[in-house]
């Protein structure tokens, strides 16, 4: 259990601290009042673990920064939705209201990006949807000012669609998914590229969300002898899928593709161990993606952990406010000036080059596919086989 | 000593309706809302010793179909209050159904079943409740007076309906209680054999009991949408309806206030100190704990259920 | 035909499984008439001990007997402060604590073991699968079953058959009558509740290397818990396993045919059971107002 040196209070000593010294010895700057830049992730409840990788890469990004964006100290204000869209709510607001942040970023959860987005456009906030991938917000509900700094569940469900039919089997497949709006999406556009792709799937197997047992659908796969199997799974129930595929012996037998969230690097594959060997994943973030080199040096030093995806979202969103925030010269006052600062060219990040459409602000990413081989360490390591560039969702229209 | 209450809140409410920031009123107003809430469930917890862990979903469910007929049909006031007490007691009326017959762990076992029954209801049927995501796009209140709709515009508004509804609901609880209904349900609680002998039919009246709770639960939910213009599964959720009970205690069983104080503490806590440490479950459990055990009274006044079983 | 009988298999490790979930819970409700809904927290803490045992490099066999012994004297630490006071109070104020106190030790085991999800490293025996009639079972899951039924069949006998069971129902009943035997009621509800803790330990070790363990686990084990106690009916243990089989069942083949309705139709069986047998399955009759 890696301790938090960066206590809110730390952070506010920190910068304070850094503040002082700057006022004291550079010549007087205009605007030396910090900057408050909000993370509402999860700390408590059923994303924890990912919501404290996420706060530990933004933290390592305002360290890597100096502490400072745009010329001016930062101060991070973290908040815990608890998983919940209410509390997260409740949070925001709180976060707006009385704390007065210039930015927000975070969020874990669909559930609550979708909730807050309506009180972040009302308040005019810049805000920053770190990890939550739901299509909707790159479509019906997009909003001027909220960016999203990572891939759509699109993106994931069609390069995995096109990766299988170009390289695994064009039929003779079948879909595991947990049963919810996050399972449905993934499962639902593997399924629509593959058929346009002229593919054909077979049955597609739901499971409810928090399964314990997935013998029954193991036992289904066994049956069927599959080419391949699509799944989606996150967090405990990945981990579990993955060893009890390992315990049914399927793991040899079966080729098991999914979004990169089945096979994180830092949530699942310390938990599954070798039962994540062989599997191939789509996904935006890579720890052997070149771009990542020297932020996964940086942050298997500081946690002992290889980075999965919560990290570098945490991360990449400090890249993106800092790159826009340099850009308006620390000012994100003028919201219109600080979004076209922001579309204007793309941002150098750890998980590559990334640009946002200007139609929805989502970003236009490098989507990474990923083969579970074993590192140097014995370890399962994520591998970049291959990379599609610039994937695009296809947004309001489509 | 409630009378000096009442003197306190009264000129408070006053002051924070007129000037209160949004943020505060918004605040205020959902601690209100769910307060309200936490109230009913004091009557069956407090007054009639039926734990119920499915209350949320009379509380939330009566959200769910306020907040959509406010999608599909306009959000005016009285057809949207209308529908969650509706809603809360037609819930109610199944959940007692299937519950009344038992007492105690078996009570408990079924009102969680059926509650999570609404909660899977509300999490798969995904073209009409949103799934996990919830719905959003929630419009404001709006009040038709004589014809005309009237937008008053949002936190303002909002508490001093909460405000209303709380008060409304109090007096009915009161005199709930004081009713021969409430009275037999009181004795329910500490004769029920004697009770039955009496004629009462112990039963019906849990049945009643939990009708009427489900209606203020119901309407307390009818509003609910409209604090935070989202509504999502997890309100429905029976650890929701662990969570009220957690603000029930914390305030005080069988005092109705309590429930107010009790929820409101819960959120404060909640709100405030998750910024300065990250284990405030565990101080909510600490104080909860401390609250079970030295304090069985909660933070209000003398409870009942100190007595040996 | 392979099919049908791997689900079976499947089923009937689960309800093993649940029946593990259930024991130390039922335990203590049906001796000591005592609500406990720390019975999570034992399990999942019995889960980490298995797992921080497993990758120790001690004798892998030992992981469970660990357990147990860990959970165990969390309990009987428990039992003197403050469960004693509650073991006579009503149901209400036992539930009440005992949520109370689940909710702390979950987030203090997450302070200890950490918000991640650890897997336990098993010993290469307990990897492989048998084949029965073509299809894969695992060896993990046929040991499980078997620990089931010989656990149970142990407490059985032991609470159900021998004075010493006989002495704790008694001390229920009728506490100052077994005092004036000479027996020390008050060591004896302490033991009852670290056996119920250990055993509680001992399913999470059992489990672990199915389930894995990680922070919220304590609570879906709690709710497994009680709806197979529930179901099965308190005051025996055929109603524990009763209500296991009949849940591990539902549950299991719910996912076989209808899975997107499963958790529905398995709450919607659970209540239409108890509305036509509100005792439970496999219950004494009690006298209900």
């Amino acid at each position: 259990m890696r301790p938090n040196p960066l206590t809110r209070r730390g952070v506010l000593l920190g910068t304070a601290g850094v503040a002082l010294a700057a006022h004291c010895t550079a010549p007087a700057v205009a605007r030396s009042t910090p900057l408050r830049i909000g993370l509402l992730t999860s700390l408590s409840g059923p994303f924890t673990s990912l919501g404290e990788s996420m706060r530990a890469g933004l933290e390592l990004l305002i360290a890597d920064a100096g502490g400072q964006m745009g010329g001016r100290p930062v101060e991070l204000l973290v908040e815990d939705d608890g998983g919940k869209p209410e509390e997260g709510l409740r949070k925001v607001r709180k976060l707006i209201a009385q704390d007065g942040i210039d930015v927000l970023g975070g969020v874990i959860s669909a559930g609550v990006a979708l909730a807050i987005r309506d009180v972040v456009t009302e308040a005019g906030l810049p805000t920053f949807i770190s990890n939550a991938s739901a299509n909707a917000l790159a479509r019906e509900a997009a909003s001027p000012l909220v960016f999203r700094p990572t891939k759509t569940s699109w993106m994931l469900g069609h390069s995995g669609a096109l990766w299988t039919f170009q390289n695994i089997a064009k039929d003779g497949g079948l879909t595991v998914g947990a049963d919810y709006a996050a399972g449905r999406e993934y499962i639902g556009d593997f399924v629509q590229t593959f058929q346009e792709q002229g593919g054909s799937v077979g049955t597609q197997l739901w499971t409810p969300l928090g399964t314990t047992d997935f013998s029954p659908i193991l036992t289904t796969i066994a049956a069927e002898q599959p080419n391949f199997v699509y799944a989606f799974f996150a967090g405990a129930d990945a981990v579990r899928f993955l060893q009890q595929m390992q315990e049914y012996q399927l793991q040899d037998l079966v080729k098991l593709i999914g979004p990169g969230a089945l096979f994180d690097q830092e949530d699942v594959v310390p938990a599954a161990g070798s039962a994540a060997l062989g599997g191939i994943n789509t996904f935006q973030q890579s720890p052997t993606a070149p771009a990542a080199h020297g932020f996964v040096e940086a942050y298997l030093k500081a946690g002992g952990r290889l980075p999965g995806e919560a990290s570098t979202a945490g991360y990449v969103t400090g890249q993106v406010i800092r790159a826009g925030l340099e850009a308006v010269a620390g000012d994100p006052s003028d919201r219109e000036r600080f979004r076209q600062a922001l579309l204007e060219q793309p941002i150098e990040t750890v998980i590559g080059p990334m640009r946002f459409d200007p139609r929805n602000n989502q970003a236009v990413l490098d989507i990474y596919v990923n083969e579970l081989v074993a590192g140097p360490d014995g370890q399962p390591l994520n591998t970049v086989v291959h990379t599609f560039p610039a994937v695009q969702d296809p947004g309001p229209a489509g | 000593m409630r009378t000096h209450a009442w003197l306190l809140c009264l000129p408070l409410a006053g002051l924070l309706a007129l000037f209160g920031d949004n943020y505060h009123l918004r605040f205020v107003a959902e601690i209100l809302i769910t307060g309200t809430a936490v109230m009913s469930l004091d009557i069956l917890v407090g007054q009639g010793r039926l734990v119920s862990l499915g209350h949320a979903a009379l509380f939330g469910g009566a959200a769910y179909v306020s907040a959509l007929l406010a999608i599909h049909a306009g959000a005016g006031l009285v057809p949207v209050l209308l529908a969650g007490i509706v809603t809360g007691m037609l819930l109610a009326l199944v959940m007692g159904l299937v519950a009344t017959r038992s007492v105690d762990l078996f009570f408990l076992i079924l009102t969680l079943v059926v509650g999570q029954m609404v909660y899977e209801l509300a999490f798969h049927w995904r073209t009409v409740t949103g799934g996990a995501d919830g719905l959003r796009g929630i419009p404001a209140l709006v009040l038709h007076l004589g014809g005309e709709a009237w937008k008053p515009t949002g936190a303002r508004f909002l508490f001093l309906l909460a405000a209303g509804l709380a008060l409304v609901a109090y007096l009915l609880a009161r005199s709930f209680l004081a009713a021969p209904i409430g009275r037999a349900l009181v004795a329910s609680r500490e004769q029920p054999v004697r009770l039955a002998a009496l004629g009462y039919e112990v039963r019906r009246l849990r049945l009643l009991a939990m009708l009427f709770a489900g209606g203020i639960a119901g309407a307390a939910g009818a509003l609910y949408p409209f604090v935070n213009l989202y509504v999502g599964p997890n309100l429905v959720h029976w650890s929701m309806s662990a969570t009220m009970i957690v603000m029930l205690v914390l305030g005080g069983v069988g005092t109705l206030h309590g429930a107010f104080v009790g929820t409101g503490l819960y959120l404060l806590v909640q709100t405030y100190l998750s910024s300065f440490t990250d284990r405030w479950q565990l101080l909510i459990g600490i104080l909860f704990v401390l609250i079970v055990i030295f304090l069985p009274d909660g933070i209000v006044r003398p409870g009942w259920w100190r007595r040996q079983a | 035909m392979g099919f049908y009988l791997i689900q079976t298999l499947n089923a009937l490790a689960f309800s093993v499984l649940l029946m593990l979930c259930g024991l130390g819970l039922s335990l203590v409700l049906s001796l000591m008439n005592f609500v406990n809904l720390t019975h999570g927290s034992s399990y999942l803490f019995g889960s980490y001990a298995a797992v921080v045992w497993l990758g120790s490099g001690a004798p892998w066999w030992l992981a469970v007997p660990a357990a147990f012994l860990a959970a165990a004297l969390a309990g009987l630490l428990l039992d003197r402060f403050p469960f004693a006071r509650f073991y006579g109070r009503n149901h209400l104020a036992q539930v009440l604590l005992t949520y109370g106190l689940s909710v702390m030790f979950a987030d203090l085991m997450r302070l200890g073991f950490g918000a991640e999800i650890r897997s336990p490293v098993l010993p290469d025996l307990l990897r492989g699968v048998v084949f029965v009639l073509g299809m894969p079972f695992p060896i993990y899951r046929i040991v499980l079953i078997l620990a089931g039924g010989v656990l149970s069949l142990v407490l059985w006998y032991l609470f159900d058959r021998t004075i010493w069971g006989a002495v704790v129902r008694a001390s229920v009943a009728d506490r100052r009558m077994v005092e004036t035997l000479g027996l020390d009621t008050r060591r004896v509800f302490a033991l009852v509740m670290a056996i119920a803790a250990g055993l509680g330990g001992l399913s999470g070790a059992l489990g672990v290397g199915m389930l894995s363990a990680y922070p919220g686990l304590d609570e879906e084990i709690l709710l497994h818990a009680l709806f197979v106690v529930v179901l099965g009916g308190l005051g025996t243990f055929r109603g524990t396993v009763a209500g296991a089989l009949v849940l591990g069942f539902a549950m299991t083949f719910a996912r076989v045919w209808l899975p997107e309705f499963a958790g529905f139709l398995t709450l919607l069986a659970i209540a239409l059971l108890l509305v036509l047998r509100p005792d439970g399955l496999v219950a004494p009759k009690l006298r209900q107002v």
